[in-house]
């Protein structure tokens, strides 16, 4: 994996939003900005599709089945017993149980899916690409899966005060 | 475009046209069948009257939040409001029909029936008035209130009359949340005089917010379709929206909680109720109600991208109010009328009073600035985004 980096620090945020909805234009990866504030803008131009929200309602689909197969094997087929006059197989008492059960497991693997495609757990060290990211400046951190050359000169042109070429393995602080 | 709303003349020829079909329901179908003909009347006057007590709810509530996002929109639920006097002469004409409606109503119920003799000190006709009466007092003095500081708000920059609306916003919830759950049971529960929920006031509640918030939706898409609202973008719509959905999932909560408790305690005296709606002719419409008013509108709101588009949007408010038409049916027309019709009585019924409700509340709309021009908040609901 290309672990080098293309840093570009910006010291206005509007100059910041113009470089990256034009780097979002050619498709190139941007891989993570840090910054001493954020505002709206910077947040919309940031903000990716996030595929999470389809795959919660698949993983609340499976659940309610899962649950209700769960529910009629034991009180259907394994331990049938009567109570109440109801019959064995009535769903209405169901209801709540696939309600509570799916909120659950959907929230729990919604945050677990969440956490693990970004990469987050507890204990994680945090990835620092260059030790002065915390200043007041804000650095677009690029990927360099496009040609690196041409980063910089679109980072120059969109007034980049300075522009660092990094290796993360090295500059990881832990 | 200018900041007041004016009803065209086709659309005043509309509503009056509307007002006459139902009319012309209301009195053959008074000649023909009466008991049919009361039920459909107690069943219309509580379809509009929650709307408008909904729309007030909704009022007062963006001012107990203090939502920045609707204060544009203010208006609308404020016009809602403007039918309760008409509502209220509309329940007070009931009085001819109570004993088509009601069985405690009849004469001679008491030696007959043991339970309603019981209730007799609180169901009988005089006191039934009274409390419509009551009820009305408390509601549309507050509703003048309310429309009197938005009025005075225009005229005057400042916040004094933003904080007087507060105010009364508040006093208006606790009323409408007691005593419109009072009027439900009063007007709607009694039909069946021997059941009662301890749930179904408060289910009342819900359900008028929700379906006001339906109109609202409907409202104001028309309008914007007008020309009118320039400045309202998917973040409005995003969060009518969201209004929409919850309430759907709260509504289907209470209606399942009312029904799950019933059916599993399973007692003779709260069975009767559900029995012919869950098992009897009326199941169809049982499970109708539950599709249309909670199955539909959560899955499709679900998802945000479809559920902000203004189309779905109109499309599920108007499912909405053809689903409160089958709810109250379902509540009302068992236990009076006791046979599924389904005709050009209730159809013009309907319809005449959709003609009523709109010729007032456009009308209340037109006279009043369509956005409020002094509220404190409305240069942020202008510029409110995602």
């Amino acid at each position: 994996m290309n672990s080098k980096h293309t840093i570009g620090v910006f010291d206005d945020e509007d100059k910041l939003v113009k470089a990256i909805k034009y780097l979002k234009s050619k498709h190139a990866n941007i891989k993570d900005v840090f910054g001493p504030s954020t505002n709206h803008e910077l947040i919309k131009s940031l903000t990716t599709e996030s595929r999470l929200p389809y795959l919660a309602v698949l993983v609340a689909a499976a659940t309610i089945a899962a649950t209700f197969a769960f529910l009629y094997y034991t009180s259907v087929i394994d331990y049938p017993l009567r109570y109440g006059g109801k019959p064995l197989f009535s769903f209405p008492p169901m209801v709540v149980i696939l309600f509570l059960v799916t909120i659950l497991v959907t929230g729990g693997v919604s945050v677990m899916l969440f956490l693990g495609r970004t990469q987050l757990f507890p204990g994680k060290k945090a990835w620092i690409p260059d030790p002065r990211v915390s200043d007041d400046r804000f650095y677009l951190v690029m990927d360099q899966n496009f040609n690196p050359e041409e980063i910089i000169r679109w980072l120059r042109e969109f007034g980049a005060l300075e522009i660092i070429e990094t290796d993360i393995e090295k500059s990881s602080i832990s | 475009m200018d900041n007041t709303f004016h009803a065209s003349r086709k659309m005043i020829l509309l509503a009056v046209l509307l007002m006459l079909a139902g009319l012309a329901a209301i009195i053959t179908g008074l000649i023909t069948d009466p008991s049919r003909t009361w039920s459909n009347m107690l069943l219309n006057n509580m379809y509009f009257i929650s709307i408008s007590v909904g729309g007030l709810l909704f009022y007062a509530l963006q001012f107990i939040t203090g939502s920045s996002w609707s204060a544009m929109f203010q208006r609308i639920p404020l016009a809602l409001g403007s039918f309760l006097p008409v509502g209220a002469l509309l329940m007070l004409v009931l009085y001819f029909g109570l004993p088509d409606i009601y069985t405690w109503a009849q004469p001679g119920i008491a030696e007959a029936d043991k339970l309603i003799a019981h209730k007799q000190p609180f169901l009988n006709t005089p006191f039934y008035m009274v409390r419509i009466i009551l009820y009305f007092a408390m509601w549309v003095s507050l509703f003048f209130m309310l429309r009197k500081h938005a009025k005075n708000e225009d005229l005057l920059p400042g916040t004094a009359y933003y904080k007087k609306s507060r105010h009364h916003a508040k006093v208006f919830v606790f009323v409408a949340t007691v005593f419109f759950s009072l009027a439900a049971k009063d007007w709607i529960m009694t039909i069946d005089a021997h059941w009662y929920s301890t749930l179904f006031g408060f289910r009342a509640m819900i359900t008028s917010i929700y379906y006001a918030v339906a109109v609202i939706v409907l409202i104001i898409l028309f309008l914007k379709r007008r020309g009118y609202f320039t400045s309202m973008g998917e973040a409005h719509r995003h969060d009518f929206a969201r209004y929409l959905f919850r309430f759907s999932i709260v509504w289907g909560y209470l209606w399942f909680m009312q029904f799950l408790i019933i059916w599993y305690a399973n007692i003779p005296e709260l069975t009767a109720y559900y029995y012919p709606r869950f098992v009897g002719d009326w199941k169809h419409l049982f499970y109708l109600e539950m599709i249309m008013n909670f199955v539909i509108p959560f899955l499709i709101m679900m998802s945000d991208h479809i559920g902000k588009k203004p189309t779905v949007m109109a499309a599920i408010s108007i499912l909405l109010l053809a689903g409160l038409w089958v709810n109250l049916y379902l509540q009302i027309m068992p236990g009076s009328y006791g046979v599924i019709r389904f005709g050009f009585i209730e159809t013009a019924m309907w319809l005449g009073y959709a003609g009523l409700f709109l010729l007032v509340v456009f009308s209340s709309l037109s006279r009043m600035a369509l956005m409020p021009l002094n509220h404190p908040q409305l240069e942020e609901s202008k510029q409110h985004h995602l």
